[in-house]
């Protein structure tokens, strides 16, 4: 029961919560003050302090007063509702629906907590939660258009497909009079409705429904698109036909009307020339049209093939078409029309260059040399078809050609990264940035090479030309409010291949948090979304914010994070083992050496945010923004990485790599690898038998394979019985009773032609207990193997550090002997 | 945070009702006219449909709706006897969480070998 007050009080506290909704915060805890000088004890009103409290980012003094007033008044609605508001400020979304239900418990009546719980419980995808609120609030305002979409929308999500559509058609059936035309609302809704026809399978339904609306809706496109599609499904090739070549007729440059169309056209799928007449008849609707030119290049083969690449290429070439390549280069996947576009564009430039290109009448310098040359020059530098010399060749001659032409330069740094020389890469890239300083394309392509490069400082000031330069902190700060996730992933790299964990932690968590954010901006959407009206849009982002952490950008890090704390949580058992007291001690110095370092950066860093301050004009008033930031009280990560338990840590990021990207093969081997030094064995196993799943050559299956048998053979017995039961039954890819050192020797010999093969089985070696040195040696004679790349010496050159060899003074020489070009052996 | 918030939108939304969410505070008198204006185009809605809307019909709408959703929900719920010592094991080697744990043993028959094997397996 709320406490009552005074007449006097009671218009006090009303001013109190009318501040806090008009953000003027001191007001409002002064008036609280007021109150609760005469009722000291008095519940709501201690809630409301609390709350404003806590916008003023006192966390946990609001915390402990929410608290005190709950026991004040146990009863009272806005105590909890109040303590839900907070919790929810902690993102402890669990704990905050608790508290609004309890509120709404006591006053079911309140509009406000029910749709402040209902957010919630979408946000956690609580659908039958979501449900049951939406109804109730439906039920309170049923004259509300939103609220019987938005139950549809809860019925929808939740997979209840007929519900959903039975809600919607429950309300336009309530309509009296139609719906204005223009009334774009209704025309989303019905819209909404019919793809809910089409998710259940009836496009028969869907169909009839989509030409009972189609006269009057406003979403044209979304309409012949959904009924093509529909036509498609049923089945019905000629109407079909028709409704994507009216798509075709709106926009000839979408490839998908084409795949479709020729899906549902009536030509054969191996008569290449048919299939190609479709095209034709586009290019000649279209002359200027790329797509129907490109796209038959997909499916030809042989010499329809080269004759059609012929007209494309030199067509192309001609035009000095820049992005020619990026579009051919999915073909290189056939060998054939790899080696085809190659002779090709080698012909096209041997015949430019015989009859001496005359300069077009328009006055325009000649293109398809220089086209030609930057094509050859990105041909030899593909992976597919690399010849680094060739590529260099090609580009030096572009360069002669056109000395102040990017792209050439361009292309000349990716070929000094492709020979591992990072150092002239970086250069080279930067001799193309000084060419154009106004574009940022390049200064970003410069700032990521100088990164290649572990040149950290160069890379941020590169950055710094082009983020905001009345930023206080810096650009790197400015660098993370834009979220600016390639950044601080190839930085993160470059720390950790520096040694400097702690930064390298830092920016792994950076970007995890910048996925959190995305998480967590999807709230605002929940009511924005359905008062727009933008039902579709809003389901396509519920969709896919349910799948954001698929995207590389997050597996990549992820993965970086995951391999630094196991080689943290290596390095500190290495230090702890037989070999340890020098190299405990060295690691110590070390340690506190980079301590004492960042400690120094951070404070040069403060000193000049201060100088950046005090220049700025004093009589500008702080944008109030700025003080409500929360300050980062661990900006170089030292707190990160002082943790005791890496591999804890290492899980967190590991569970959400094997939930979204279990096809990822590296985050498997990852998975394995902290799993079984956390003595997880099952959780071990299953990665190992996804990767086994997904390639069973890899190389590292072989190593993990030979791990896991090996460590079972020693620990199975200690496992609880039930374990020991599923992984006898489940681990069967290599039997108990196997010589592992046979094996593996056999694997070796079986794979000596193949750098990574042999690492792998040394390394097996090595977990069978072979003699260190021997294997060290070993490792260091991987150089001889056939066919050997310098990224896979590069990887032996780490795991010789990592176990701090005495071989990696003589195999970096040798290294450097082998690669002269390569910056990381130099 | 990547930029700062429109000011439209309240962190809690503890601001009365969805349709005063626009902010009073407008700079300009051009800003005014277009916060005006919007609010009078999210008002719309209510006005509106409240028009068109037969109260009549809405609450004989309301009443068919009422109670289908919940019947469907509770068919499944097995009656599964499971072993607490189970549900603990397969916490600590499977890092679930109880629920999860629970479930994946309810789905099996309260099997713990069964439900490991199950989870081991590759999908």
């Amino acid at each position: 029961m709320p406490q009552p007050l005074s007449t006097k009080e009671n218009s006090l506290f009303r001013q109190v919560i009318r501040n806090y909704e008009d953000k003027q915060y001191k007001r409002g805890l002064k008036a609280a003050e007021q109150i609760l000088k005469k009722n000291p004890k008095h519940g709501d009103t201690m809630a409301m302090k609390a709350l404003i409290m806590n916008q003023q980012g006192k966390t946990d003094e609001a915390f402990a007063l929410g608290k005190d007033a709950l026991m004040a008044d146990m009863r009272s609605h806005i105590c909890w509702h109040v303590y839900g508001l907070l919790y929810r400020s902690q993102k402890n979304f669990e704990e905050a629906i608790k508290a609004y239900k309890s509120a709404l418990k006591l006053e079911p009546e309140s509009a406000q907590i029910q749709r402040d719980l209902a957010f919630l419980q979408i946000q956690m995808r609580d659908f039958a939660g979501y449900i049951q609120s939406r109804s109730a609030m439906l039920q309170a305002r049923p004259q509300i258009r939103q609220n019987w979409t938005a139950l549809a929308v809860a019925h929808h999500l939740s997979g209840d497909l007929a519900q959903a559509e039975k809600v919607l058609t429950t309300y336009e059936e309530s309509l009296k009079s139609p719906p204005s035309k223009t009334d774009y609302e209704n025309s989303e809704a019905v819209m909404y409705k019919n793809t809910i026809i089409a998710e259940q399978g009836d496009y028969e339904r869907a169909l009839e429904h989509l030409k009972t609306i189609s006269r009057h809706n406003l979403d044209r496109l979304a309409v012949m698109e959904l009924r093509a599609e529909y036509l498609a499904k049923l089945d019905r090739k000629e109407e079909a036909e028709k409704a994507y070549r009216a798509l075709l007729d709106r926009n000839p440059d979408h490839p998908d009307y084409y795949t479709k169309l020729l899906e549902v056209v009536n030509v054969a799928a191996d008569d290449q020339a048919a299939r190609k007449a479709v095209y034709d008849e586009y290019v000649e609707k279209n002359p200027r049209c790329d797509a129907a030119k490109r796209l038959p290049l997909d499916f030809l083969t042989g010499d329809a093939f080269r004759e059609a690449a012929k007209a494309y290429l030199g067509l192309m070439l001609d035009r000095g078409i820049p992005s020619t390549f990026a579009n051919l280069k999915h073909l290189y996947v056939d060998a054939f029309k790899k080696d085809t576009l190659g002779a090709i564009a080698q012909e096209y430039l041997e015949s430019k260059k015989s009859s001496g290109e005359k300069a077009p009448s328009n006055g325009d310098p000649p293109k398809g040399e220089g086209a030609a040359l930057y094509y050859l020059a990105q041909h030899y530098n593909y992976h597919l078809s690399r010849d680094l010399a060739k590529a260099m060749d090609f580009v030096n001659q572009g360069l002669e050609l056109a000395p102040k032409n990017l792209e050439f330069h361009m292309t000349k740094a990716r070929i000094w990264k492709h020979y591992g020389n990072t150092q002239k890469a970086a250069d080279t890239m930067d001799e193309a940035r000084k060419l154009d300083l106004k574009d940022r394309y390049i200064n970003t392509k410069a700032a990521k090479y100088q990164l290649r490069n572990d040149n950290s400082e160069k890379a941020l000031e590169l950055m710094g030309m082009f983020t905001r330069p009345d930023s206080q902190a810096g650009p790197l700060s400015d660098l993370i409010d834009m979220q600016c996730v390639w950044y601080m992933t190839e930085d993160g790299e470059t720390q950790a291949r520096k040694g400097n964990v702690a930064l390298a932690l830092k920016r792994f968590h950076l970007v995890n948090g910048f996925f959190d954010v995305w998480v967590e901006d999807q709230f605002d959407f929940h009511s924005f979304s359905l008062r727009k009206g933008q039902i579709r849009a809003y389901v396509d982002m519920i969709r896919w914010e349910d799948q954001v952490r698929e995207h590389p950008f997050y597996s990549r890090s992820a993965l970086d994070a995951v391999n630094l704390y196991i080689s943290m949580h290596d390095s500190k058992s290495l230090a702890n083992g037989v070999n340890g007291t020098d190299a405990n001690g060295d690691d110590a110095a070390e340690r506190k050496k980079a301590a004492k370092k960042a400690k120094k950066e951070a404070q040069k860093a403060e000193r000049e945010a201060a100088e950046r301050a005090a220049k700025q004009d004093p009589n500008k008033a702080k944008s109030p923004l700025d003080e409500n930031k929360k300050k980062d009280d661990d900006p170089n990560g030292l707190k990160l990485a002082a943790t005791e338990q890496p591999l804890v840590e290492a899980t967190k990021f590991l569970s959400h790599l094997l939930q979204y990207s279990p096809k990822f093969i590296d985050a498997q081997l990852a998975g394995f690898e902290v799993y079984i030094r956390r003595e997880k064995y099952l959780l071990a196993l299953r990665c190992l038998k996804s990767a086994l799943d997904l390639d069973a050559s890899h190389p590292r299956v072989h190593e993990q394979l030979v791990h896991f048998r090996n460590v079972l053979n020693t620990k199975l017995a200690s496992l609880p019985a039930k374990v020991q039961e599923v992984i006898k039954s489940e681990f069967t890819a290599l039997d108990a009773s196997t010589d592992l050192k046979k094996y593996n020797a056999d694997f070796q010999a079986k794979n000596s032609n193949s750098a990574p093969h042999v690492i792998a089985a040394i390394k097996a070696k090595k977990l069978l207990g072979e003699d260190q040195s021997k294997v060290e040696k070993e490792l260091a004679d991987v150089l001889s193997v056939k066919g050997i790349k310098f990224e896979d010496a590069k990887e032996v050159l780490a795991l010789l550090r990592g176990w701090r060899s005495k071989e990696v003074d003589g195999f970096k020489k040798a290294a450097a002997e082998k690669w002269p070009e390569v910056t990381a052996f130099a | 945070m990547a930029e700062p918030q429109p000011p439209t939108i309240v962190e809690g939304a503890t601001t009365g009702d969805v349709e005063d969410e626009v902010q009073a505070t407008a700079k300009s008198a051009e800003d005014r006219k277009a916060a005006a204006a919007m609010s009078r185009l999210d008002a719309r809605d209510d006005e509106a449909s409240g028009a068109q809307v037969d109260q009549d019909a809405v609450n004989k709408a309301m009443q068919s709706l009422g109670g289908s959703g919940a019947a469907a929900a509770k068919a499944d719920a097995k009656k599964v006897k499971i072993d607490a010592a189970d549900v603990a094991l397969l916490v600590d080697e499977l890092e679930l969480s109880k629920p999860k744990a629970t479930e994946l043993l309810k789905t099996h028959d309260g099997d713990a070998v069964q439900a490991m094997k199950a989870f081991v397996a590759v999908s």
